[in-house]
């Protein structure tokens, strides 16, 4: 069976992916760099959370940013891993015993790093003026990002959707990367992901994928297919260093190809917008194709370091050619940028004094060390400029030899900075900092996203209403109790699926049916002993596209520090969200055992008698022992059982009613919510009573 | 018992205080309601106007505490403890009857049979009484609902 076959690669890559952290592990330890193994380490749990994410994701919006999520993470983990084999194959290479025809000059001069900044992207787009002026038919929209490399650094740009009513893709992130070397090659990535709102292939499964893709008409499926599979220029096969290692996770949902990319290097650097040629990947047939005028605009400025920071900085005696042989000035002197800046005192440097007087250094400049004074045996400094046609010199003393020495080196380092910097020398350019962003495009932002409200609109209204109430009174019981944040409810309570709101819990929520129900939902374990059952319920496991359950680890996983799913998850049921376990991590034993702590005691609750509601109530347990469940005494997880948790230590006195006609509720003790129960209790249509 | 939406409601009412008893770590009074602005009136057994949206008794547990204190199974419950419950959800009612704190429920309830009896005892003078006012005798008590 196909879906065997996919599964088995998926856990052979896994293994593989395991495997290749150990070995990543082993080299950062023999380095003895730590660094980039924390970072490699973050971002791998980055990626995790956004394939979760995207995973649980409903809406296109949050499934385009978390796509970028994880392709930015991918890209990074990509880099630092290459990194650290250049470490390790540069460590090797010291300790062999170096042959002199090998040794590169062994005191070669280094360029100053600099900071290098690109703003103000604009990708211009070309149009079919039949398509630009198209005012009936579907609008063929993509979600485009750029991503920026310059040595290890990575950064992706805000996600922006275009369709023929734009232009331009316009980017307005100016992105800042520090420690650039003069022979720095920015790699700049367009990727572009399709965005139709039909062709979200993240919540179905890849059963029902497959045969919708193939059932459609010839050009519709054709998108399809290419949206669902990945397209000549995917990930994982686009050029990277070693694909095996650590692989993207193939999670489905919107995946972004590689549409256009560029490199631009120190001879592209402006203090101005330049134009620079763009390099298309793909064709018109993809389904992230978006017609490109073929260049890219922006604005590529580098600070040197050598322009913004002192170089070099001691006290000197100035005296000025043609004047008096002694007059001596005594000057503190600070090498920086273009000029070399004499202060009368050490401390206006500070106070931002004007200097006594500054002489240049640039290009033009001719420093040479003269001979010796008869007197001090220290060697004078002559720094000659053309000021106007003019020869101006200078002449400098240091206080001693080593002094001069030091000077002297400095000045050389200077003089190679600016022939290595070049244009970027001439002139200190401006960079604008970056408005605080919010921290990590990686997470997602607050409010627009997260906070929408979505009416569900499969319900009729009244039941609609009462479920929001219901909801909000019960968000406000949980969050007290569990002093969690709202944001993350609300991105399973506005969910279509609307699974339960905390995550670890989830694999102690349970969740039965009715077997009228014509939703069947996936089944979670509720408790360790409940685990043994697994193997009953993958009858009922459902193939609906609810992905309720596993959604609710990752958005606390995101901003909690990373509790790791545990592996009380529903595999058996229809998962091809590729969820893993991940077996390596402590993380995930420890969250594993704190999932169960929370998870105890509670089963399942069922209003037998219910018409079938469709479950989009956000959970609440109901503990009852109706007439019905007598006849189902055990706590499998089949339809219409319910067990009565009296844990109910609720403050407002509910306690578990009695059985009687209809269907009875109780004040829900916080770990057990059914979405079912609270719904049929608000259903008008019922008649309910309550035991007092 | 019917109403005029908008307008007060006039009902004969009596006062029933039911002792809780305690079983377990909870109180209870022993019988069990239905009804509420949330629930379908039409399929309340003991109204006789189906538009009704009240809290009605629908069981009592026979020697329970509702039971000693004289509840029917059929009144229609107006007030527990001064909240009013001509106006409010199922849940909401359940809450009010089972606040963990308190040990006595005073109800305000009404019934068929006490208008009847009333109507038939027409040569005494009922005295009509407002909402507000709480010197009231157990029987023939006009309750005006100006809550709606």
């Amino acid at each position: 069976m196909p879906n065997d076959k996919y599964a088995n690669m998926e856990e052979k890559l896994w293994i593989l992916e395991d495997l290749n952290m150990m070995y990543i592990r082993q080299i950062a330890l023999s380095l003895q760099d730590s660094d980039i193994q924390k970072k490699i380490d973050h971002e791998i749990r980055m990626r995790d959370g956004a394939c979760k994410l995207l995973a649980a994701c409903s809406q296109r919006e949050q499934a385009l940013e978390a796509a970028k999520s994880l392709q930015t993470c991918s890209t990074r983990i990509m880099a630092y891993m290459s990194e650290l084999q250049r470490m390790k194959e540069a460590q090797v290479m010291q300790n062999v015993p170096r042959r002199s025809s090998d040794a590169g000059p062994m005191d070669e001069r280094l360029p100053c790093k600099g900071k290098v900044a690109i703003s103000d992207l604009r990708i211009p787009l070309m149009w079919k003026d039949t398509e630009y002026f198209k005012n009936k038919g579907e609008l063929h929209r993509c979600a485009v990002f750029c991503l920026l490399q310059l040595g290890g650094e990575i950064f992706d740009t805000d996600m922006v959707i275009v369709d023929r009513t734009l232009t331009d893709i316009c980017f307005d992130n100016a992105i800042v990367f520090n420690k650039a070397s003069p022979g720095f090659e920015l790699r700049v990535e367009l990727y572009s992901c399709c965005s139709e709102d039909d062709y979200s292939a993240g919540s179905t499964p890849r059963k029902l994928a497959s045969k919708l893709s193939s059932s459609l008409g010839r050009s519709a499926g054709k998108k399809l297919r290419a949206a669902m599979e990945p397209g000549p220029c995917s990930p994982v096969s686009n050029g990277g260093a070693s694909p095996l290692l650590l692989p993207v996770p193939s999670v489905p949902g919107p995946k972004y190809h590689l549409l256009a990319h560029t490199s631009l290097s120190l001879s592209q650097i402006q203090d101005g917008f330049r134009t620079h040629d763009l390099t298309i990947s793909g064709n018109e047939e993809c389904s992230y194709w978006l017609p490109l005028y073929g260049s890219m605009c922006c604005r590529l400025v580098a600070q040197p370091y050598c322009m913004t920071q002192q170089m070099m900085s001691g006290c000197l005696k100035v005296k000025q050619c043609g004047g008096d042989p002694q007059s001596w000035t005594n000057v503190f002197a600070v090498l920086k940028g273009t000029s070399l800046f004499c202060y009368h005192r050490q401390e206006d440097v500070e106070a931002n004094v004007e200097p006594a007087f500054t002489i240049g250094i640039n290009k033009e400049t001719r420093i040479r060390a003269s001979e010796k004074d008869p007197q001090s045996k220290v060697q004078h400094i002559c720094i000659s400029n053309q000021y106007g046609g003019e020869e101006v010199t200078h002449t400098l003393t240091a206080e001693s030899r080593e002094d001069t020495h030091r000077w002297m080196e400095a000045f050389w380092q200077h003089f190679y900075d600016m022939s290595q910097w070049k244009q970027c020398c001439d002139d200190l350019m401006k960079i604008e900092l970056p408005s605080p962003r919010k921290p990590a495009s990686i997470t997602p932002k607050q409010g627009s996203l997260y906070h929408e409200m979505v009416i569900d609109s499969t319900h009729d209204l009244s039941s609609t209403v009462s479920d929001i109430l219901a909801r909000r009174m019960q968000e406000l019981e949980l969050r007290s109790q569990l002093g969690m944040s709202p944001t993350w409810m609300s991105v399973f309570e506005e969910n279509d699926t609307k699974p339960a709101a905390f995550p670890r819990q989830c694999n102690s929520r349970l969740s039965g049916h009715s077997p009228c129900s014509p939703h069947r939902r996936p089944l979670s374990p509720a408790s360790p002993p409940c685990c043994p059952r697994l193997g009953l319920l993958s009858s009922d496991a459902s193939l609906t596209s609810d992905s309720d359950s596993h959604c609710s680890t990752s958005p606390c996983c995101h901003h909690r520090g990373w509790p790791e799913p545990s592996l009380n998850f529903p595999l058996l049921s229809s998962s091809p969200f590729g969820l893993r376990p991940r077996t390596l991590s402590l993380d995930a034993k420890l969250s594993t055992l704190r999932g169960r702590g929370y998870g105890g005691g509670g089963g399942t609750f069922q209003c037998p008698c219910q018409p079938p509601p469709s479950s989009r109530l956000s959970p609440l347990p109901i503990s009852s022992r109706s007439p019905l469940s007598q006849r189902s005494t055990q706590t499998t997880l089949s339809c219409s059982s319910s067990t009565s948790s009296n844990s109910s230590s609720n403050s407002e006195g509910s306690h578990s009613p009695e059985s009687s006609e209809g269907v009875l509720f109780s004040r829900p003790s916080p770990a057990r919510r059914s979405l079912r129960n609270l719904r049929a209790r608000l259903d008008p249509r019922n008649w309910l009573q309550s035991q007092v | 018992m019917s109403f005029v939406p908008g307008q007060p409601v006039t009902a004969v009412v009596q006062r029933i205080e039911i002792q809780k008893l305690r079983q377990g770590d909870k109180l209870i009074l022993g019988f069990s309601i239905g009804g509420g602005i949330d629930q379908d009136p039409g399929q309340n057994p003991f109204s006789e106007d189906k538009t009704d949206k009240g809290i009605y008794v629908t069981r009592i547990s026979p020697g329970g505490p509702a039971d000693v204190a004289n509840l029917r199974m059929g009144d229609k419950i107006m007030q527990v403890n001064g909240w009013d419950m001509t106006m409010v959800t199922h849940d909401q009612a359940r809450k009010k009857l089972t606040k963990q704190k308190e040990d006595v429920v005073r109800l305000l309830i009404t019934r068929k049979s006490l208008e009847e009896t009333v109507s038939q005892s027409k040569g005494k003078n009922p005295k009509p009484c407002t909402y507000a006012n709480e010197k009231q005798n157990l029987n023939d008590v006009m309750y005006t609902n100006n809550v709606r």
